[in-house]
């Protein structure tokens, strides 16, 4: 049998909020976990955290927001995911979520929402479990 | 002095082989969990010297002599007589939003002016209008395009509460002197003089780079328009802030407690050198500087310890660094609470544990000089926004602490006590440490270019998280008594948000038609004609661009138009990659 292959992780802050010590902790926590993992940084538009997880080859994007827009921003990086065909690549997310607003991101594609509190070891797993290799 | 301590230093051998040791094999421990600090544990404590009287150098035991404050009965300020503060932090929407939420405040007796939260597109010098923001608008605080938005909102303030009567805050960084003129511009058009005007612009950049995300041109330019600030609201607004920095955001990123000290002295420094540089006299403008808030924690004792060597330290960098001769400049003026429970200590789980929390927080602020100030409101970390339950019962924490504990009747309590001393001592010395690595690499700037303080900062916040993972940090509730047979205790709220969520998911439509209104409606000649000025004045690097600002928000001229020109002139910040 071949050399499993690591889990390819994109971490992405989509939008004006600049509050990365969760994103960069996770990163750096996925990392420990034995995956690959790429932080894309600050302000990115969330069409193009779509087009870099395609091009990067990624199983994985993880979203930050915590200034409150993650209801029009996440769905903005699904969408074109969908639209290639690549819904296989498996989308969660973070920050500050109220409890309300999950339903509708999962039902926009958000697989699920890690908020404050999530230990680093609850996400790594829920990513080996649900993960969809293509 | 020596007798004693050699005989005390004997007793404590006596007492750990005698008394401890006995004990310790009693409970089948190896190791004490407890410490117990004598005379012997506090180097040389020379009272007059390290601690003093509240309100004198080094200021130890206390900014300002007394405590006058009061709860205010609306809002969660401290007020005192004669003194005029902003209300609580707020702002949301399109500014129409903001401006009727006011009313309505004043309408249930707040007479405060505002302290404003801007949305992002504003603090990063982008208009509603920009495609790019889509979705942000309106969302952290009030969309601020053009000087109509500041008409708006401030439009409940007029009379006997006019811009001459109250004060007001921005919490606003690289484009603070573009908002800092968007009020000097609002008050000519409403005839009040400029040196009349209170406020507090957090115009804190360098942190920006380091913490909060919210840069637009790198640090050297950004330096040049901390210059500015200094020089002209010493000139011409001396009843504003120049800055209200503070380690706050750097702890909550993840820094240490020794490196939020460190990082702010090294922020403070790095802008009091702008003003030295500019050929003024230290004393001039040192005594407008502010600080926001350090960081906190739930280590009760540190964070007392913490506030009193951060007076400490701030005094000495202005007396012995700086010469400032005025005590003036050497006060850490902070704002409306101490030592704190550390925002980021605030959970989803079980929130109204952040009660408790909040609580702790509150009596280590009383005891070190603040007020207390239980924060934040519990459900924090539920959303954007308070929900006015938690925030009764924030305020009703402060009046407990107050009225019921007596806290603030004493001034240092905890002064003389061999612990508190040591521990002020030992976290002062951490902070000297790491703040010599920071002037060595050449200064605050150099070390954000270099990149050495934000790999500091994500690593601290690194090694936090493992700490957390393998439980040696506890988490009440998150990493520890999670079993079974704990309650999961859940929270009502009831009442509505004072903000409007349907206005705040619309406000992005209206803001982005309202500015379509003023580009139509305005001169667009003149705007370009200042654009082209602003661009030849932004390159001579002597010229101060404040009063070109005033003349451009007078016209109309949007944030971004504005940014646009200085990102042309000055380049964009490209952060360091980290991970």
């Amino acid at each position: 049998m071949s050399e499993e292959k690591k889990v390819r992780v994109l971490i992405a802050k989509p939008g004006l909020d600049g509050h990365d010590r969760g994103a960069k902790v996770l990163a750096l926590g996925l990392k420990a976990e034995g995956m690959e993992v790429i932080y894309t940084g600050l302000r990115q538009i969330p069409e193009k955290i779509a087009q870099a997880a395609i091009q990067e080859g990624v199983d994985v994007v993880g979203l930050s927001c915590l200034s409150g827009a993650h209801n029009s921003l996440f769905p903005r990086v699904v969408e074109p995911l969908k639209e290639a065909g690549m819904e296989d690549i498996l989308v969660i997310g973070g920050g500050i979520i109220p409890e309300e607003d999950i339903p509708f991101l999962k039902e926009k594609g958000i697989s699920e929402i890690f908020g404050p509190g999530t230990s680093i070891k609850e996400i790594a797993d829920y990513i080996r479990q649900n993960i969809k290799r293509r | 002095m020596d007798n004693k301590r050699e005989e005390i230093l004997k007793k404590r051998e006596e007492w750990e082989e005698r008394t401890l040791k006995p004990a310790l094999k009693r409970f089948g421990l190896k190791e004490s969990p407890t410490k117990f600090y004598t005379p012997v544990d506090v180097k040389e404590h020379n009272f007059l010297e390290k601690e003093g009287f509240p309100g004198q150098y080094p200021f130890t035991a206390g900014t300002y002599p007394t405590f006058p404050y009061q709860p205010a009965p609306r809002r969660g300020i401290h007020v005192a007589p004669g003194i005029v503060r902003a209300a609580t932090y707020s702002g949301y929407g399109a500014p129409e939003d903001s401006r009727d939420y006011y009313k309505e405040m004043q309408l249930r007796g707040q007479r405060a002016g505002p302290n404003l939260a801007f949305d992002l597109p504003t603090q990063c010098g982008y208009d509603s209008d920009n495609p790019l923001v889509r979705g942000d608008v309106g969302k952290t605080g009030v969309a601020v395009d053009t000087l109509r938005d500041f008409e708006i909102i401030y439009e409940p303030f007029q009379g006997d509460l006019n811009l001459d009567r109250i004060a007001t805050n921005w919490t606003i960084n690289a484009p603070a002197n573009i908002i800092i003129a968007m009020y000097a511009a609002l008050a000519e058009k409403r005839g009040i003089p400029l040196n009349k005007l209170r406020a507090t612009p957090q115009n804190d950049i360098l942190k920006e780079y380091i913490a909060r995300g919210t840069y637009i041109l790198p640090p050297r330019p950004s330096m040049r328009m901390m210059r500015d600030s200094i020089v002209f609201l010493t000139k011409y607004m001396p009843g504003v802030n120049i800055t209200s920095i503070g380690g706050y955001h750097i702890r909550e990123a993840g820094a240490t407690r020794e490196q939020d000290l460190a990082y702010s002295m090294a922020i403070l420094e790095a802008y009091l050198q702008e003003g030295v540089n500019a050929g003024l006299d230290v004393d001039s403008f040192a005594p407008r500087f502010s600080v926001n808030a350090f960081g906190g924690s739930m280590e009760f004792f540190k964070e007392i310890a913490f506030q009193r060597a951060a007076r400490r330290m701030w005094a000495k960098i202005l007396k012995e660094k700086f010469g400032a001769k005025n005590e003036r400049s050497m006060l850490l003026r902070q704002s409306l609470m101490a030592a704190h429970m550390g925002y980021f200590n605030c959970t989803t789980r079980r929130p109204l544990n952040n009660l408790t929390r909040s609580v702790v927080g509150g009596i280590a602020s009383a005891l070190c000089g603040g007020p207390p100030r239980c924060y934040p409101p519990y459900d924090e970390a539920l959303g954007l926004g308070w929900s006015l339950e938690a925030s009764q019962l924030s305020e009703d924490g402060d009046r407990i602490l107050q009225y019921e504990a007596k806290l603030t009747e004493v001034m240092d309590p905890l002064a003389g006590s061999y612990y508190i001393e040591a521990l002020t001592d030992e976290i002062e010395e951490a902070a000297w440490k790491e703040l010599e690595k920071i002037e060595s690499m050449g200064g605050m700037v150099d070390a954000i270019e270099k990149g050495y303080v934000q790999r500091e900062i994500a690593k601290s916040a690194h090694e936090y998280q493992q700490r957390v993972e393998s439980g040696e940090e506890l988490r009440v509730g998150v990493n520890c008594f999670v079993g079974e047979s704990e309650l999961e205790v859940t929270i009502n709220r009831t009442v509505p948000h004072p903000y409007n969520p349907e206005r705040r998911q619309e406000a992005e439509e209206r803001q982005i038609a309202a500015l379509a209104e003023v580009k139509r409606v305005r001169d667009n000649h003149a705007v370009a004609q200042l654009l082209r000025e602003l661009k030849a004045k932004a390159k001579k690097v002597d010229e101060n661009l404040i009063p070109h600002f005033i003349e451009c928000n007078k016209a109309y001229v949007t944030g971004q138009e504005v940014c646009d020109v200085l990102r042309e002139v000055f380049g964009e910040y490209g952060p360091v990659a980290l991970v």
